[in-house]
């Protein structure tokens, strides 16, 4: 590049991202602007990495992206951009990238031992229709599933869920976000009775007082953490920041007070601070009794392992035996009111969730044991520091919550929710702020973060899970499933009432031969989950035919059957829904490579193959037992199918998705498009507009049921930087739950918790239901005592160390992406494993050895890191899961919270030795 | 080659000689100076994002700097392009046909 190019290509920069922030520049400045940028098209969209949801503009020229920028309207970020937001315009262009469909072929046949050939779209859907008839004859639909995805945009989601639920009449989808957000979920639904934070990011403007749990936003939230930063640098002596993490990290930088804790013992503090509350009689005594009721629920529930041993390996078997005994350490027969050295039965392994309300005085009975002696000397987890330390630490901590000068939000991700007990610790949360009054209010409440770019707007609100449909509705629900029968025009009973399986359950199934097709979307599972060697195995040894749709050859690719080449964020039109219930949208802004395909596209593809009397006839679900149908199978709904105008012969693409009213929405739409393609609509050929026919049908689910989105064509539009829902009368709505802002709220209550969830419950005391009569409790949230209870793994003689996975700033998910960018990639060469320097000495080990770590379900080899940004405790190893070559969930532990069956990536125990 | 125009903060007394510091950084050069709030836009130049990565956690560790972030990124001249055939990576059979290697370890 000559020099007086590159001379104006950085006035050029520098005075647009001037213009970005607010700088004033000169009119020289802005000249240069014009002249480097004028063959360049910017066009607003989405950050496809986490969940902040931050605005990009991405810059298009000849084809090709040459440019992004923070979006200096977008709320959320106001123009600036983490390190990871900058790769968004590279991530399509890594040199691997798949272009064509491959299939493990042997002499131009299928052979799962066959090499990986490359073959056409007809061939490639040809043999998955084959695979996957063959099982849903054989084994039903229930033999069947869908990994699928908090980063599907909207429309795919509602396309996958639509095709599965209605179509195939299973329930066997669930996406990655189980990994990431199911223990939110379950604590949203069960304290409020609808999902979703009540708060937004301006809490973080409102408050005085951020208070992290497990979340090191530093690193995994960068840019709310700027606008923490700037908060806290605004008003230095005022703004508090407590940091409370098992592993001391960069969050702390900043901090007022760092509290390291040890695993699994958040759910004693969090009761230590609710003991404070009520023995300091601070609570909100108004709020509470107009607005709340107290409740609790079983504390035998397991460990959301398999209830037998026939699978496990031998290492894993004592762990495995928990699921069905537990014997209680002194820590818990504190906390739980028991005897040290009981042995408890779990005999709630199957009814986790259920619950009962108990009066005040049982709550307070509840918290009672957690006094600062007990959990003081419990949670501390830094050997090195001192109790009387620690201990001041936590007073400090319950003093900032109590302050009634003081506002206070709670911040979490991943520490409290992949956590053997993660509903449990959320619904912690909710307690505190509740009993506090300190919740619905700007700058008050508990927060919870999301990982994934839209596990809220597509994982949860389209309802991806195994147990869920759109706009909070549930499967098992005859209402619901009434509701969305009729909405999607179905016959009445085509929805399955069974709960499908959850994400650990396909792979679990997909080992012991209960499900033999597999559809991969939009994630990485065969890399992301714990305990990966089972299913690594699973995958390549079992008989089953695994379809993987991806731009990359990702781990889950390479062991799958078929691979499908699929499109990327910037090569079709999308809509994402961030954490404070942001919905955002964007254009496509180039064609994919190749052959790759949107996976909208490929589900309304696939969905050709199949007529209305291959799927709606007769089907066996196992174990199906509900009001209304037989048991163990769905009835034949083909006779109301042809009163209702349907032909046995109408393919599913007819009768689920090219209906007569979406194909009203014609493609090409100038208005919205703006010279922009549409490549799903191209390719489909019918004039239509899949993407925005898709939201505009779905969006007709929240209407007036608490979950109102604006139309597909408003959150496209040139000014629109996303809306967030409840969106009535054209406006959204800043902080649910309190009548100054949320137009859902009864006139004249001020509050109300008006979600309609398990609204109805029985009553009892600390032990159990005393009047199985169900009492409502209309408008209210639920105040949780939930007590602790130990990790069901911890150190040992032979495994002598905690072992925890997560994230580093440079890279996201799998690696998948970002690790795209060969540069992005060399800045975190390989994983390493963090650990104390006295515990490497000890070892005989030194920085930069490698080492092996071991725990009973495998081993992985990593770089040994000493110093850096990871310092973790004396006992305590960290390593990050992004790296492919370094595969830590070959370590990681199974376990998932039995209510929202969310995996505890968090806590395993290993041993660390030099390789 | 990349470009990337960073946002800074620096505390305001110390504005003149941040500036200097900054503009003596490789590839660093500072555009735009707003006196009252301490705002700079500062370009960085840099052969691969590796190095703008490490030049933007130097400035951040600077004394004297209170924030910097990533604002803007132009990468318009860096070439890939697409393999007409397979991947190298699904062609190594070792690595597609069965289970990777390296998962077996």
């Amino acid at each position: 590049m000559e020099i007086t190019r590159r001379t104006l290509l950085k006035a050029s920069v520098a005075a647009s991202a001037a213009a970005t922030v607010g700088i004033p520049i000169s009119e020289v400045a802005a000249k240069t602007v014009d002249e480097a940028e004028k063959d360049w098209l910017w066009d607003k969209s989405v950050c496809r990495f986490c969940g902040t949801g931050c605005g990009i503009m991405v810059a298009t020229q000849d084809g090709r992206i040459v440019a992004t920028k923070g979006d200096p309207d977008a709320p959320v970020n106001r123009g600036l951009n983490c390190i990871k937001g900058y790769f968004n315009g590279k991530i399509q262009y890594g040199k691997d990238r798949l272009t064509k469909p491959l299939l493990r072929m042997t002499d131009g046949k299928f052979d799962k031992q066959g090499k990986f050939q490359a073959v056409s779209w007809d061939r490639a859907m040809d043999e998955m229709e084959k695979q996957f008839k063959q099982v849903y004859k054989e084994q039903g639909p229930h033999g069947v599933a869908i990994f699928g995805s908090g980063q599907y945009t909207i429309p795919e989601g509602y396309a996958a869920a639509k095709l599965m639920k209605a179509g195939f009449r299973s329930n066997n989808i669930d996406p990655n976000a189980r990994h990431c957000m199911a223990s939110a979920v379950v604590a949203f639904i069960q304290s409020f009775g609808i999902d979703e934070p009540s708060g937004n990011y301006d809490d973080i403007e409102y408050t005085d007082t951020v208070v992290t749990w497990g979340a090191n936003m530093a690193e995994c939230h960068p840019i709310l953490w700027a606008r923490v930063s700037d908060r806290k640098l605004g008003d230095v002596d005022n703004v508090k920041l407590i940091n409370l993490t098992t592993c001391s990290n960069q969050t702390s930088d900043i901090a007022d007070s760092e509290i390291i804790f040890k695993p699994g013992t958040d759910l004693a503090i969090w009761n230590y601070i609710a003991r404070e509350i009520v023995k300091r009689d601070a609570v909100d005594h108004d709020f509470v009794n107009k607005h709340c009721v107290f409740a609790t629920g079983p504390y035998d529930i397991g460990y959301g392992m398999r209830p037998t041993s026939k699978y496990a390996f031998e290492a894993e078997k004592d762990i495995q035996a928990k699921e069905l005994e537990v014997v209680l350490d002194a820590d818990e027969a504190i906390a739980q009111r028991r005897r040290a050295g009981e042995r408890v039965k779990q005999k709630n392994t199957k009814a986790p969730v259920k619950h009962w309300q108990i009066s005040f005085d049982e709550f307070k009975r509840g918290v009672e044991p957690y006094t600062l002696d007990f959990v003081a000397r419990l949670s501390k987890g830094d050997p090195d520091e001192s109790l009387a330390s620690h201990r001041q630490k936590l007073q400090a901590l319950a003093d900032a919550y109590i302050d009634d000068q003081r506002k206070v939000v709670s911040f979490w991700t991943m520490g409290m929710n992949q956590h053997y007990r993660g509903s449990w610790v959320n619904e912690q949360a909710y307690m505190v702020h509740l009993l506090l009054g300190k919740q619905a209010k700007p700058g008050d409440g508990a927060f919870s973060l999301t990982g994934q770019p839209s596990a809220c707007g597509t994982a949860r609100e389209v309802g991806t899970f195994a147990h869920r449909l759109p706009a909070d509705m549930v499967v098992a629900n005859p209402k619901h499933r009434a509701r969305s029968e009729k909405l999607w025009k179905l016959p009445p009973k085509t929805l399955n009432p069974k709960v499908g399986a959850h994400i650990m359950n396909i792979l679990r199934g997909l080992e012991d031969g209960k499900i033999k097709f597999a559809w991969v979307q939009v994630n990485n599972p065969f890399q992301a989950s714990a305990n990966a060697n089972h299913w690594i195995k699973a995958a390549r040894k079992m008989d089953n035919f695994i379809v993987c749709s991806d731009p990359y050859p990702t781990v889950s690719a390479k062991v799958a059957d078929l691979i499908l080449p699929t499109a990327m964020i910037f090569e079709k039109w999308g809509l994402y829904g961030n954490a404070e219930r942001r919905t955002q949208g964007w254009r496509q802004q180039v064609n994919a490579p190749g052959e790759a395909r949107t996976d909208v596209w490929q589900a309304l593809e696939f969905s050709k193959r199949f007529k209305l009397k291959e799927v709606w006839g007769k089907q066996k679900i196992p174990g199906l037992k509900s009001k209304g149908f037989t048991d163990g199978e769905l009835p034949d709904v083909l006779q109301q199918a042809k009163a209702m105008g349907y032909s046995p012969e109408d393919s599913l693409y007819d009768v689920l998705f090219a209906t007569a009213q979406n194909r009203k929405v014609a493609w090409p739409d100038e208005a919205v498009a703006k010279g922009h393609a549409c490549n799903t609509a191209e390719w489909l050929g019918e004039g239509w507009f899949p993407e925005k026919a898709l939201f505009n049908e779905y969006r007709e689910f929240g209407l007036g049921h608490e979950h109102d989105l604006a139309d597909f064509d408003t959150y496209m539009s040139d000014d629109n930087r996303g809306l967030k829902w409840p969106v009535v009368d054209g406006k959204e709505t800043e902080w649910r739950f309190n009548e100054k802002y949320d137009p859902y709220v009864t006139k004249g209550a001020g509050f109300e918790f008006y979600g309609k969830a398990l609204k109805a419950t029985p009553v009892g005391d600390l032990d159990g239901v005393t009047d199985k009569k169900k009492k409502p409790l209309p408008g209210r949230a639920k105040i949780f005592f939930r007590p602790y209870a130990a990790p069901p793994e911890q150190p040992d003689n032979n495994y002598d160390l905690w072992f925890s996975t997560g994230r580093v700033i440079e890279h996201w998910h799998t690696g998948t992406m970002t690790r795209r960018v060969p540069e992005l990639h060399r800045a975190v060469p390989t994983a390493q494993l963090f650990m104390h320097p006295y515990d490497a000495k000890q070892r005989g080990l030194k920085r930069n050895d490698v080492v092996v770590v071991e725990s009973r379900r495998g081993v992985f080899k990593a770089l040994l890191e000493t110093q850096g940004r990871n310092r973790p405790a004396k006992g305590y190893t960290f390593a990050p899961f992004f790296d492919e070559s370094v595969f830590v969930n070959k370590v990681c532990l199974d376990v998932t919270c039995p209510m929202s069956k969310e995996t505890d990536f968090k806590k395993a125990a290993v041993k660390v030795y030099k390789a | 080659m990349n470009i990337s125009a960073i946002l800074a903060v620096v505390l305001p007394e110390k504005l003149d000689t941040m500036v200097t510091t900054l503009n003596q950084l490789p590839g660093v050069e500072v555009h735009h100076i707003e006196q009252d709030s301490g705002r700079l836009i500062l370009t960085q130049e840099a052969e691969s994002i590796d190095d703008e990565i490490k030049g933007l956690k130097m400035i951040k560790k600077l004394p004297g700097i209170i924030m910097a972030d990533m604002v803007q990124h132009y990468f318009g001249e860096d070439e890939h392009s697409y393999p007409p055939e397979l991947p190298d990576e699904l062609n190594d059979q070792s690595e597609a046909v069965c289970v990777p290697a390296f998962l077996n370890e």
